[in-house]
């Protein structure tokens, strides 16, 4: 095992490398750059500030300073916000974060419970009615479902409020803080986890089903074990293994922000920045975050690699 | 049993045809109404002037803006949180800025300058020396006076080698500024405090715009230019999140991504202002009509559309003012590319372009054709002896054949061998003018290949000259030069490639002098040249709503300062 651990740990400093060496060029390559998008300034001007900025050098010379500031933990100073690109993240990739954990938890939980429960009592009302309100909840686009919930909510009811992550002009702390944030959280969080709950509710039924079908399953029957140990036991543990491999995949997810949705919610998320850093070609923003999406997916990727095999003893690491 | 199930399902199937033409045809009913009330409402009242619809019913405002009896609430929608004029790089940080910074001078609703800070300022013979009076007794917010030794300092911070912002100081020409900038100098020459009160700037070249350049926002001396050392200006970054001004309000705090508080300035030259709290909400215009309706803003802005006025007026406690924005939107024509060198051809483009028909389907009424490259609201606008180029193909058949372009096979005009064929540069598959375009000019004989690319993408193949038509629309028109300007031969900016040695001279008188009855017939001129001989297509003028929630007095949102000439105004009726 640790071997293993340690060959993979190798293995993903070099792609991280590899990976930070195609973005960096994969967005020089795009026509255009920051000091481009300002089309006010004489080409003088441009050029100084281009000169000022680093922009008018070699692609490869570019992507040094970079790296190497990069390793000393400097990632630069975005362009259009003008200040340092990790205070700027920093900022508001908690509150991504927040939204993105609370979606993941309730939709885990649901999909697990409903999934496991339709498998069982397969093609009976139940497992009708959650597959027509779990298709019916994927299929509708992110801000039709927003803007009608702020609607219902929002305007008709007014128990929601509208947007934002806290009253305008409030000045609460410590508890009532979080009360006022929790508020607003409720519609985005409850948005996220019907748009990912139709996927994962199917994922899980799908599993299980396929786990009952099985032979050791019969034989538990057979042996006159109770129905709820055969199930939550036997069944259960085996059906969730795949979805370790998923969960683990989530990891990314929980810090890129969701983009439409905090647009309609005014919630202050990292998707935003992240959006506007590609069409404002803002390079320091970009390569910052890119990398720190990559690292999550690849650190995800191991995790799920090594919990999987300590969870599954049929799985030998090689 | 089979054969009932089919002989049912054939029914089931077929009532739902039936009914789903039904639907079909009642729908296209009521959508040719709305249509048709589109085309004839364009050339009406609609389009010009300003409407304004007062608050029906006060007693609809919603309990959230009742209950705040010191606070105003405007939108604004992605600060970057920079909050220092001229370093700024987004320009929602310009809007949070505005009331925390007062300039010298500024421009009143007619778009002619008014003195802010100044009181009085005179200008020399030779239109070549600016000199400012300060009011008397002005202080920044925290109570330290504000003198001409401050106008000075921004001035000269504008100049430094460092400067990487916006602002192009050297378009005002500053004597000594140049050197400055280059190292040889210690300080401008050209920058003279005479006394506390009283500031002289000489300036090498003639600019009409220079009055601005110079009349911009004061900064603290004491307070920017403490750690000030010639070529340095990252400590300034340190300020960028604690502002101090002399405008009407003070910052307080940011709350990223949320809102900007700001408490009313006890040291405003014109007193402080009436109402104690100020906040700009961070909103997104998807629910900005649904935060105005829940009283979470009092102010807000639309693009304007049947839908929204209407559900605006509805509301009863909204006072409402459609009215026409202070830019119009152009397709640019690469002048240096052979095909369009003729100036017969780029008439041929507007006379068979339906103009009129692009500006219902994009504005639905909210807008008008436009054909002259100035805004509706400017005082150089004049549309007198201006050829409207109404929409006719026959005319722009004629002239393309005077051109030498021959209908060839496939209906392509051809002209020594080559096809005549377009490509269109925009950012957005929606563009109403692909479908237009593409019918209009395909029945003259041109081919018409539209490209989708996003903005950055598009301004660098502008820039470039790698296009053949490309749609745009100009910012916010502060002096009639600004527009017009791009189309000198020598200019920079001249991604349409235009010449035109008479049009070259306008533009240059235009800057010539400060005396606007001469500018205004000056652009009239020029209008009229371009009109002959156009560098672009011009397409609209369009409006947009404002709504200000009823209790709001004082409130009067213009063309080139938006709310913040009016802002140190506003109360709050009790």
């Amino acid at each position: 095992m640790k071997q293993y651990v340690l060959q993979r740990f190798l293995q993903m400093i070099v792609i991280l490398f590899g990976t930070s060496f195609i973005i960096f060029f994969l967005f020089a390559m795009l026509p255009g750059d920051y000091i481009d998008s300002n089309i006010n300034l004489t080409p003088q001007r441009a050029r100084e500030l281009k000169a000022l900025y680093g922009l008018d050098q070699p692609v490869l010379h570019r992507y040094f300073t970079w790296l190497g500031n990069a390793l000393q933990g400097d990632f630069g100073y975005s362009l259009k916000h003008q200040e340092k690109v990790l205070s700027l993240l920093n900022k508001y990739v908690w509150n991504s974060f927040f939204v993105a954990i609370f979606a993941l938890l309730l939709t885990w939980s649901i999909a697990l419970v409903t999934g496991v429960i339709s498998a069982i009592k397969q093609y009976s009302w139940f497992d009708g009615l959650v597959t027509f309100f779990v298709f019916g909840a994927m299929s509708f686009p992110s801000f039709f479902i927003s803007l009608l919930f702020i609607k219902w909510f929002g305007v008709d009811l007014q128990i929601l409020p509208i947007g934002g992550m806290i009253d305008t002009g409030s000045d609460s702390t410590g508890l009532a803080y979080l009360l006022e944030v929790g508020k607003h959280m409720i519609l985005p969080v409850i948005i996220l986890t019907l748009l990912s709950i139709g996927s994962l509710t199917r994922y899980f039924r799908t599993g299980m089903l396929e786990v009952i079908r099985q032979d050791y399953i019969r034989t538990a029957r057979a042996k006159g074990l109770k129905e709820r140990v055969v199930i939550f036991k036997h069944a259960l543990k085996n059906a969730i293994l795949p979805a370790i491999t998923l969960l683990a995949f989530e990891l990314p997810g929980l810090f890129s922000g969701a983009i439409i949705m905090e647009q309609i919610f005014n919630w202050p998320g990292v998707g935003r920045i992240q959006l506007e850093s590609v069409s404002f070609r803002d390079y320091p923003v970009l390569m910052a975050f890119t990398m720190f999406l990559s690292c999550l997916t690849i650190i995800g990727n191991f995790l799920a690699d090594v919990t999987y095999a300590a969870v599954d003893p049929r799985i030998r690491l090689k | 049993m089979k054969k009932s199930l089919k002989g049912f399902v054939s029914v089931i199937i077929l009532s739902m045809i039936l009914s789903a033409c039904a639907l079909d045809s009642s729908s296209q009913k009521e959508s040719s109404a709305p249509a048709k009330k589109g085309n004839t409402e364009s050339t009406s009242v609609k389009s010009t002037g300003v409407k304004e619809y007062k608050a029906t019913n006060l007693a609809a405002l919603p309990e959230k803006a009742k209950a705040r009896k010191d606070m105003f609430i405007a939108g604004i929608s992605a600060p970057g949180g920079v909050f220092l004029p001229y370093f700024y790089e987004n320009g929602w940080d310009g809007n949070a800025t505005d009331p925390i910074f007062a300039p010298l001078v500024n421009l009143d609703k007619g778009g002619k300058p008014v003195g802010i800070l100044a009181e009085k300022w005179e200008v020399s013979d030779d239109q070549l020396t600016y000199t400012f009076h300060l009011k008397k007794g002005l202080k920044f917010s925290d109570g330290s006076p504000l003198t001409a030794d401050d106008v000075a300092f921004t001035l000269t911070l504008l100049h430094d080698p460092a400067y990487a912002g916006y602002q192009d100081i050297s378009l005002a020409a500053i004597k000594g500024g140049k050197e400055y900038k280059e190292g040889k100098a210690k300080k401008i020459e050209g920058i003279k405090v005479i006394d506390k009160e009283t500031i002289e700037i000489t300036t090498e070249k003639v600019n009409a715009k220079s009055l601005l350049l110079l009349g911009g926002q004061v900064l603290s001396k004491a307070y920017y230019g403490k750690d000030y050392q010639y070529g340095k200006l990252d400590y300034l970054k340190d300020l960028y999140p604690k502002p101090l001004g002399a405008g009407p309000y003070k910052f307080v705090k940011y709350v990223p991504g949320q809102e900007i508080r700001y408490e009313a300035n006890e040291n405003y030259y014109a007193g402080k202002p009436k109402t104690k709290n100020l906040i700009f909400k961070v909103i997104d215009t998807s629910t900005s009509l649904q935060l105005f309706e829940t009283g979470e803003l009092d102010y807000a802005g639309f693009s304007a559309d049947d839908d929204t006025v209407e559900q605006l007026k509805s509301l009863g406690f909204a006072n409402i003012q459609v009215g026409p924005v202070n830019d119009f939107g152009f397709i640019y024509v690469n002048n240096s590319r052979p095909q369009f060198k003729d100036k017969e051809v780029r008439q041929a483009l507007i006379y068979g372009l339906d103009r009129q028909k692009i500006v219902d389907v994009k504005f639905k009424g909210y807008g008008e054709v436009a054909n002259v490259p100035v805004s509706k609201v400017s005082w150089a606008y004049d549309d007198e002896g201006i050829n409207k180029y109404e929409f006719n193909a026959k005319k722009a058949k004629e002239l393309l054949e005077k051109a030498g372009w021959k209908v060839g096979k496939d209906g392509i005009r051809e002209k020594d061998g080559k096809q005549f064929v377009i490509r269109y540069l925009t950012r957005t598959a929606e563009d109403p003018i692909i479908p237009i375009a593409k019918e209009n000019y395909e029945d003259i004989g041109i081919k018409f290949e539209p490209e989708i690319m996003d903005f950055n993408a598009l301004v660098a193949k502008l820039n470039d000259k790698d296009y053949d038509l490309a749609a745009v629309s100009t910012s916010q028109i502060l002096d009639p030069s600004d527009p017009v300007e791009e189309f000198a031969t020598n200019n920079p900016n001249n991604a349409a490639g235009y010449s035109n040695p008479k049009v070259d001279e306008l533009i240059q008188k235009g800057l010539n002098t400060l005396d606007i009855e001469k500018r205004k017939g000056i652009y009239h001129d020029l209008y009229k040249e371009l009109n002959e001989n156009p560098p672009v297509i011009l397409i609209h003028y369009r409006q947009s709503a404002r709504a200000i929630s009823g209790q709001i007095q004082g409130l009067n949102p213009d063309n080139y300062t938006g709310i913040s000439a009016s802002l140190p105004n506003i109360s709050i009726k009790k």
